[in-house]
């Protein structure tokens, strides 16, 4: 099939500017590039230094103490796991929201999108208690099904794996729709036209057709959702009863606590690299999603 | 990305050690800066120490929270002179000190009004005894000791723990039936023993003090561990403190702190041993301050209550700072693996 670079434009068309030279774009780049600098990779050297410190001197140390503990690596593992969870249910519910969303006439499609918005105006902390209001045993869901006869006893929805995924998926949920939304609006409709008016099913229609033009889109939203994830403090500590060991949560200890900072710049570094090894996976994707026009 | 964080970052990043710079050193002090946990015992300061400390001296103080010992690390290490006082609780108090990050103070300077002896360091003024105490859903059986408040069987329910072995451990050994005065050293192994096998019962691991009176009156859990002023007063809950921790907040000054500032904050301190200033700090945070004559200043049904009292203090016992400052570390790894395991 013609791929053409009529339908990809914006990207097929992006490679001339760079030749223009980045002197003229500094003064425009420059302030953010200063913040980043200051800001971000500052600091993040300054935490690679202190985990190669001890007692004043520089050493590996604190990394040996790492592997020789494996509850740092579990508790590592740990966030991956739910990480990976997290990230699948936000992955199948916002394509299958952001797939509906397309779907409708403009007017409601402006709504629903509202709707999807809407929740960025509420404070991650606010959403995650209200989670306690909904699903707790005493909560709105618990006693509408003990009412109704449904249970006998509440169902245990909170404080545990379940309540972390379902506080967490919530959370991420926008940031997958409104990329996702945004490539499967553009996808040329001239396709899958093309394709039915071929003979193909409206199933072979969206998994040939539909389904790999937006996977581009779909794995740069499900790498954003999985390095939050990675990080995610407030609804661990809240929804998962202290029962669900997150790294943010360890290190809140071993920064706060304790506070051996040696120790969790160790445990950050190890974190980053893992990360870093997950974006280059990611990158390795990406190329192979986008094809030959990469 | 909330106020309190953003603050915090910007601590950490050591920025507000140049924007923090209130005045210069050499003129008048017109402003303090407090550090405290916030909440309800940030206003209860604000009315019962700030208020008499700014209408005798003309300086304002302004507090922010939370006051988490790494915050105050971060103070110290990039020297930091914005803030003057810190609230910390009796484990910190000790990493704080060990960790020279505050100033020994001058009592002569502070010329307190008469207080309990061990509120007094060198290092820190004690302000409130709070305990870690028994707690339950009113209509529940109530338990007399933590063998009881952990036997499923017989108390039936779901419990919540802190989320912190140094309230943690001493109560599964108190379980196990280790006597009060021979608690320290902790039996590390057979605490952890006990709570492997009570982990089944406790749902909630809890991070904040407001959680448990909330999980109770929630019908979430029907025995929870507790802060002694967060459960007093509650409606639908009862608590008692037989076997309970007994625990001091010092406020401490910060070792970076500008000398007139802390000199001006001695006076500040000054109130903090005033009685009458204490009893309206209980009005609004019932917890005891450290003045022996608060007690005739509030109704006896208060002073029943008191973490201090005779009857109540007797049955408590007090936390081996100086343990957990050698042993905390090891015990948190033991913490964190006992946690993957729930």
């Amino acid at each position: 099939m013609d791929r053409g670079a009529s339908t990809l434009g914006p990207r097929a068309a992006g490679t001339q500017p760079r030749s223009r030279g980045w002197k003229a774009a500094l003064p425009f780049v420059g302030p953010l590039l200063v913040l980043v600098v200051l800001g971000f990779n500052g600091p993040i050297l300054l935490i690679v230094n202190y985990s190669f410190s001890a007692a004043g001197t520089y050493s590996f140390v604190n990394y040996q103490e790492l592997a020789a503990t494996p509850v740092f690596l579990r508790v590592i593992g740990n966030t991956f796991r739910i990480t990976v969870l997290t990230t699948f249910v936000v992955a199948v519910l916002g394509y299958i929201l952001a797939y509906w969303i397309t779907s409708l006439s403009e007017r409601t499609r402006n709504i629903v999108l509202a709707l999807v918005v809407v929740t960025f105006w509420v404070s991650v902390l606010v959403r995650t208690y209200a989670w306690i209001v909904v699903l707790g045993n005493a909560g709105l869901v618990n006693r509408t099904l003990l009412w109704a006869g449904a249970i006998d006893a509440p169902i245990a929805f909170l404080y545990n794996d379940l309540g972390v995924i379902i506080g967490m998926a919530n959370i991420q949920m926008p940031l997958l729709i409104l990329p996702l939304y945004a490539a499967m609006i553009k996808v040329d409709q001239r396709h899958l036209q093309a394709a039915a008016s071929l003979g193909a099913s409206e199933r072979t229609i969206f998994w040939r057709v539909f389904f790999p033009q937006t996977i581009p889109a779909l794995a740069s939203s499900v790498m954003l959702v999985v390095i939050l994830c990675l990080g995610f403090y407030v609804t661990p500590a809240i929804l998962g009863g202290g029962r669900v060991p997150m790294v943010a949560n360890m290190l809140d200890t071993y920064i706060n606590s304790i506070p051996r900072w040696e120790l969790a710049s160790a445990v950050s570094i190890v974190l980053l690299l893992f990360t870093l090894a997950l974006f280059m996976i990611y990158r390795r994707l990406d190329k192979w999603a986008s094809g030959e026009e990469a | 990305m909330d106020r309190r964080k953003f603050s915090q970052m910007v601590a950490l990043t050591g920025a507000a050690g140049l924007m923090g710079r209130s005045m210069p050193a050499r003129s008048q002090v017109r402003q303090i800066r407090i550090v405290n946990s916030g909440g309800a015992s940030a206003d209860a300061a604000a009315a019962a120490y700030g208020k008499p400390f700014t209408s005798k001296t003309g300086i304002q103080v302004v507090t922010e929270g939370p006051n988490l010992l790494g915050k105050l690390r971060a103070l110290v290490e990039t020297g930091n002179s914005s803030t003057t006082l810190f609230v910390l609780g009796a484990m910190a108090f000790e990493q704080a000190k060990s960790l020279n990050l505050i100033r020994k103070l001058d009592w002569q300077k502070i010329d307190p009004m008469p207080m309990f002896p061990e509120t007094r360091n060198d290092y820190g003024l004690g302000f409130i005894f709070y305990s870690t105490l028994m707690a339950w859903r009113k209509g529940q059986r109530a338990p007399n000791d933590w063998a009881q408040f952990f036997n499923s069987q017989d108390f039936p329910g779901k419990r919540a723990l802190p989320d912190n072995p140094i309230y943690v451990l001493p109560a599964a050994l108190l379980a196990a039936g280790v006597p009060m005065e021979k608690l320290y050293p902790l039996d590390v192994d057979l605490a952890f023993q006990k709570l492997s096998v009570f982990k089944k019962d406790v749902s909630i691991w809890w991070k904040s003090g407001v959680q448990p009176p909330q999980l109770l009156r929630d019908n979430e859990v029907q025995y929870a561990m507790a802060w002694s002023g967060r459960v007093n007063g509650q409606e639908g809950v009862e608590y008692s403190f037989n076997q309970a921790s007994l625990d001091i907040s010092f406020m401490v000054v910060v070792r970076t702190a500008v000398d007139a500032e802390v000199d001006a904050a001695y006076k500040y301190l000054h109130e903090m041993t005033v009685a009458e200033n204490q009893a309206i700090y209980y009005g609004i945070d019932p917890y005891p301050g450290n003045s022996p004559s608060l007690e005739k200043l509030l109704p006896p049904e208060a002073v029943k209550k008191f973490e201090t009292a005779a009857n109540n203090k007797s049955v408590q016992y007090y936390h081996d700072a100086k343990w957990w400052y050698t042993q905390g570390d090891a015990v948190e790894r033991r913490w964190q693996q006992f946690k993957l395991s729930l």
